[in-house]
């Protein structure tokens, strides 16, 4: 939904900017390559970090609460291979596919909006996005899903671990998670653009 | 130190961070005995357990099981000792993930070699042993305080430890099933051999089944009265003690 939204809107806005350069063809070339490499990728990870981060958070919390993680501890089971490592595994596989799934609906709205405002047609909307996006534009934003996934989960987990043992301390863990993963996913996001540029991607 | 103690304690302090809870407890524990952590709320009577099962570092002191420096041995070597510990937390502390028979059958699963067709007999065993052979499948969710805590001695039995510690076995149960936990309990020494360590604060079971014990006091943060607690009652001269075990005196038929 979010994706098909920013889809839409940089359609949108690159059409009204573009159209002034008589360039509005290009519009494709723009919602293609800002999807890919940066929009899908942030706005999954943002989404995740808020919805998944949040919930490993409340539940390893409430479980610190519960006393359920010292009975782990008593009972010798290491609570990073039960509890993290599969929750980590599973956000760091699931986040590359929501993103190829975010790319494809933000791709979507763009395509609406170029159709329905510029009067392209949708084939060659998605020739020039399939000339205009590079499979290493791909492979780039599929390793920063992967790098999002294991930032959320690893510093989500651990505000868990961390919290207090009182109901309040739940709420205060998932907030925290929160705030944490779309922040930290932020500035990996930042530390990847320098990045990039420096490979010249 | 005599040959029956199972787990010496000597000059233990115990505190988070700045904060001192407790300081220089000294005590034994016989093996084979209902030992009894008694005192007020407050006076750090969890957090003495919690130093003895391995969740708490000691700011000072030794803890000595079974002969062996329990908190002077690396982590892996403590994690077998524990191995030998069943400990049943205050809210029973089941895995709300699993269901009531999976939380048995984890530790049986993790640290046996029994086989699955193996283990649901065993599951089934130590249900009915605390009376919740026909809550296999529920979820934690799904029972109230006491059954939860049933629940969570049977999974503390699932190994046959050595040691079962409990934290507050029938606070919040009815009278009946407090006195089932009791004798319950009694049942577990007399017929498994283990030795028990129970925080307590009921006088009720105090008296019915305890047989040595140490008194902790909030105040001066250590203990002050030791023996097991009916002789406590009649013979202790410290006036919290006496107060303590007096006013049970009082409300018992």
């Amino acid at each position: 939904m979010v994706n098909f939204l920013v889809g839409a809107i940089l359609a949108f806005i690159g059409a009204s900017q573009l159209s002034r350069f008589a360039a509005s063809a290009y519009v494709a070339d723009l919602v293609g390559l800002a999807l890919v490499r940066e929009m899908a990728p942030v706005m999954t990870a943002i989404i995740m970090a808020g919805r998944t981060g949040g919930a490993y958070a409340a539940r390893i919390a409430t479980m610190q609460g519960g006393e359920e993680i010292d009975a782990l501890a008593v009972a010798g089971i290491p609570t990073v291979d039960y509890l993290v490592l599969p929750a980590v595994l599973s956000l760091t596989l699931t986040l590359p596919f929501l993103y190829l799934y975010g790319c494809l609906i933000g791709l979507l709205g763009g395509l609406i909006v170029a159709m329905t405002m510029l009067g392209i047609t949708a084939q060659s909307y998605l020739q020039e996005t399939l000339a205009a996006v590079p499979l290493n534009r791909f492979v780039f934003g599929f390793g920063k899903c992967i790098a999002f996934g294991l930032l959320i989960g690893v510093a989500s987990c651990q505000i868990g671990l961390r919290a207090g043992r009182s109901a309040a301390d739940v709420g205060a863990a998932a907030t925290r998670a929160v705030v944490v993963g779309i922040v930290g996913v932020i500035a990996l996001d930042a530390a990847f653009a320098v990045l990039a540029n420096g490979a010249g991607l | 130190m005599t040959e029956s103690a199972l787990i010496s304690v000597s000059g233990l302090t115990l505190g988070y961070g700045e904060r001192v809870i407790l300081q220089a407890l000294d005590f034994t524990v016989p093996r084979g005995s209902i030992f009894a952590i008694m005192g007020g709320s407050g006076c750090g009577k969890s957090t003495v357990m919690r130093a003895l099962v391995g969740l708490l570092r000691p700011q000072a002191g030794r803890v000595t099981v079974g002969g062996e420096d329990y908190w002077g041995c690396d982590a892996a070597r403590r994690s077998v000792i524990d191995r030998g510990f069943g400990v049943l937390f205050q809210g029973g502390a089941l895995w709300r993930a699993l269901s009531v028979g999976g939380n048995v059958a984890l530790p049986l699963r993790l640290f046996t070699r029994l086989a699955r067709s193996d283990i649901a007999p065993l599951v089934r065993l130590k249900l009915a042993l605390v009376g919740m052979a026909d809550a296999i499948d529920c979820r934690p969710s799904e029972l109230s305080g006491g059954m939860r805590k049933r629940a969570g001695l049977a999974r503390a039995l699932a190994l046959e430890p050595e040691v079962l510690f409990l934290d507050e076995p029938s606070a919040g149960l009815d009278p009946i099933s407090s006195r089932r936990m009791d004798d319950l309990i009694v049942n577990l020494r007399d017929g498994l051999g283990a030795t028990i360590v129970m925080v307590s604060h009921e006088r009720d079971s105090l008296f019915g089944i305890a047989d040595d014990g140490v008194f902790l006091d909030a105040a001066t943060r250590t203990v002050i009265a030791r023996g097991a607690p009916s002789v406590l009652r009649d013979t202790c001269p410290d006036p919290l003690v006496a107060a303590f075990m007096h006013r049970e005196r009082l409300q018992s038929p």
